[in-house]
């Protein structure tokens, strides 16, 4: 009995058991039960970003945590690429990216190659190699150079961590485990993270087999008057762009003949 | 005090935002320039977009402008004949130099020589205004009596004398042909639009040195025409861009109209010759750091690429 034990757990190791299927679906992994100290965030007049505490159980005890914040929405960005042209620094290039995410955040109890294997990182995309993976460049001007790719995402990373949009922290201590099951963390959602809907995914893992998943939604939008500005420049653009001459003609003036009141002395 | 920008998408403290417009603002009522080259960099570092920047700057101009080119028209320093027609000038100009960039840059790079140019002219423009009015402060000082107020390109003023459309320009004591103050609108509009910066720096001395205004007049009018132009650069980016920060704006002209007003009072409290040689020095400094960030290594090779147009 104990030999025919021993051969299931050696032929569930060798690649039969439910982590070796080869598309990786973390939906049908044992649930990973989360909690959001909110799931709306609301911008107002005074907003400057917010912070959202998550807690969470994982379903197995002392496993690996990897959690990942990112946002639903995409982005083009325009990166220029300065060169030297003789004795001057110019941009030289201009390349489009796509399929970048607009945020992206990960809290891990490791460090993420420590956790899971190349293979399964880049399936679930953890981890800046498989983000630069997925990513798209087009060249909009200029000429290509073989060292581009890894230049412009290392460009793009910066710009977006100097944001605080990107970041990826792999320290027990800002992701705290109690009691081996227990979690709790918090992401830091800067003012740079605009209206839309971000997804919290917590991913649990043991000897690189991922074991449980879980998946929270968090939606940013502006309200009052940041609600009405933004509404009113994208969707109604020629009322608004007369609108905003008229307001600083209409200041210009009134100041200057505030000032000619009080101006004779 | 933090306050939240609804387009630029960013947070950023209300009284650094007052204070830039204000500086700007001073400046603009002062020399009757924009100040769209000092305020767009200047917004950027502080980490608002680059496209956001450039157009809620321009609407800002608006309310300088206006508020600057009000304290002059009460002071008597507004040439609006001699502003229509420059504007219309520069209109043209601006049309066609914005054809003329498309061709270029189709042919590849050029925009490295434009800076060249850019610094090469400024530093011209600069270093030759700063030596004229040293020479009238110092001829000033030792009492030479009023020798030749405004001098520079009458030379040239006569020869156009010769052309017909005669126009009598009232505030700027001068009869000439209107092609005149339009060649020159259309000149600087073309190069404005050549370069991607607004004309205010180089269209000031030009009014000064070779249509031969008074400086006082010369920046009231060019504070006139940069209400039009900035209304209609504003609109532009509202309609294309979309881009137009009304809340940024309007903490801006906040300050710039209230420094707009003190730029013109200081302006009338000092001497043509006074105000030229300050913007000599403003020219200069500019140029200098044109030429610096072209050959100093920047700290990011990779940046956000910036957007075209905007900025007086």
């Amino acid at each position: 009995m104990k030999r025919l034990l021993a051969l299931l757990l050696v032929l569930w190791v060798a690649g039969f058991g439910p982590g070796a299927a080869h598309a990786l679906t973390p939906e049908a992994q044992q649930k990973v039960v989360t909690a959001a100290s909110k799931n709306l965030v609301e911008i107002g007049l005074s907003y400057h970003g917010d912070e959202i505490h998550f807690f969470g159980v994982s379903p197995v005890r002392d496993c690996d945590l990897i959690i990942r914040l990112t946002a639903e929405k995409s982005e083009e960005v325009k990166l220029s690429v300065k060169g030297r042209v003789g004795p001057f620094w110019m941009s030289v290039k201009q390349y489009d990216v796509t399929d970048a995410p607009f945020m992206y955040k990960i809290h891990s109890t490791k460090p993420i190659e420590q956790i899971v294997s190349p293979e399964t990182a880049q399936e679930l995309e953890l981890g800046y190699v498989a983000v630069q993976k997925k990513m798209k460049l087009h060249l909009a001007r200029g000429e290509a150079a073989p060292d581009d790719p890894a230049k412009v995402f290392k460009g793009l990373v910066k710009i977006k961590e100097d944001a605080n949009l990107y970041n990826i922290i792999a320290d027990p201590k800002r992701l705290e485990i109690t009691e081996g099951r227990l979690f709790k963390h918090y992401f830091r959602f800067p003012p740079a993270a605009t209206e839309g809907r971000y997804v919290v995914e917590s991913f649990a893992f043991k000897e690189g087999q991922l074991l449980g998943y879980g998946k929270d939604v968090i939606q940013i939008k502006k309200v009052g008057l940041e609600h009405w500005l933004t509404e009113m420049s994208q969707n109604q653009p020629v009322f608004f762009g007369i609108m905003a001459v008229l307001i600083a003609l209409g200041a210009g003036l009134l100041v200057g003949m505030i000032f000619k009141k009080g101006g004779h002395h | 005090m933090d306050i939240y920008l609804p387009i630029a998408g960013m947070s950023i403290n209300f009284f650094i935002i007052l204070g830039a417009g204000g500086l700007v603002g001073f400046l603009s009522g002062l020399f009757g320039v924009g100040g769209g080259f000092l305020l767009t960099p200047l917004l950027m570092m502080v980490g608002i977009p680059p496209a956001v920047a450039a157009a809620s700057d321009s609407n800002q101009i608006v309310a300088g402008a206006s508020s600057g080119a009000f304290a002059h028209w009460r002071l008597g320093n507004v040439d609006f004949k001699m502003g229509l027609v420059i504007l219309i000038g520069g209109i043209a100009g601006g049309t066609v130099g914005v054809q003329v960039v498309k061709y270029l840059r189709a042919m590849g790079n050029f925009e490295f020589v434009m800076k060249v140019v850019y610094v090469l002219m400024l530093g011209l423009v600069g270093g030759a205004m700063f030596i004229e009015s040293w020479r009238t402060i110092r001829r000033s000082k030792r009492g030479d009596a009023a020798a030749g107020e405004e001098m520079g390109g009458a030379k040239l003023g006569q020869i156009f004398q010769k052309l017909p459309l005669k126009m009598h320009f009232q505030r700027s004591g001068l009869h000439t042909t209107a092609i005149f103050p339009f060649s020159i609108g259309a000149i600087v509009g073309f190069m404005a639009a050549l370069l991607g910066v607004g004309g205010g720096f180089i269209m000031v001395p030009a009014m000064i040195y070779i249509i031969g205004m008074p400086t006082i007049a010369a920046i009231g009018t060019d504070l006139f025409q940069i209400v039009l132009t900035s209304a209609n650069v504003t609109l532009q980016q509202a309609f294309v861009n979309k881009t137009v920060d009304l809340l940024l704006a309007l903490i801006l002209l906040f300050g710039s109209t209230i420094g707009a007003q003190f730029g013109a009072i200081a302006g009338r409290r000092l001497k043509g010759e006074q105000i030229r040689i300050l913007l000599a020095i403003i020219v200069l400094i500019l140029a200098v750091k044109i030429f610096f960030d072209l050959i100093l290594t920047p700290s990011d090779l990779v940046s956000l690429a910036p957007a075209k147009g905007g900025g007086h």
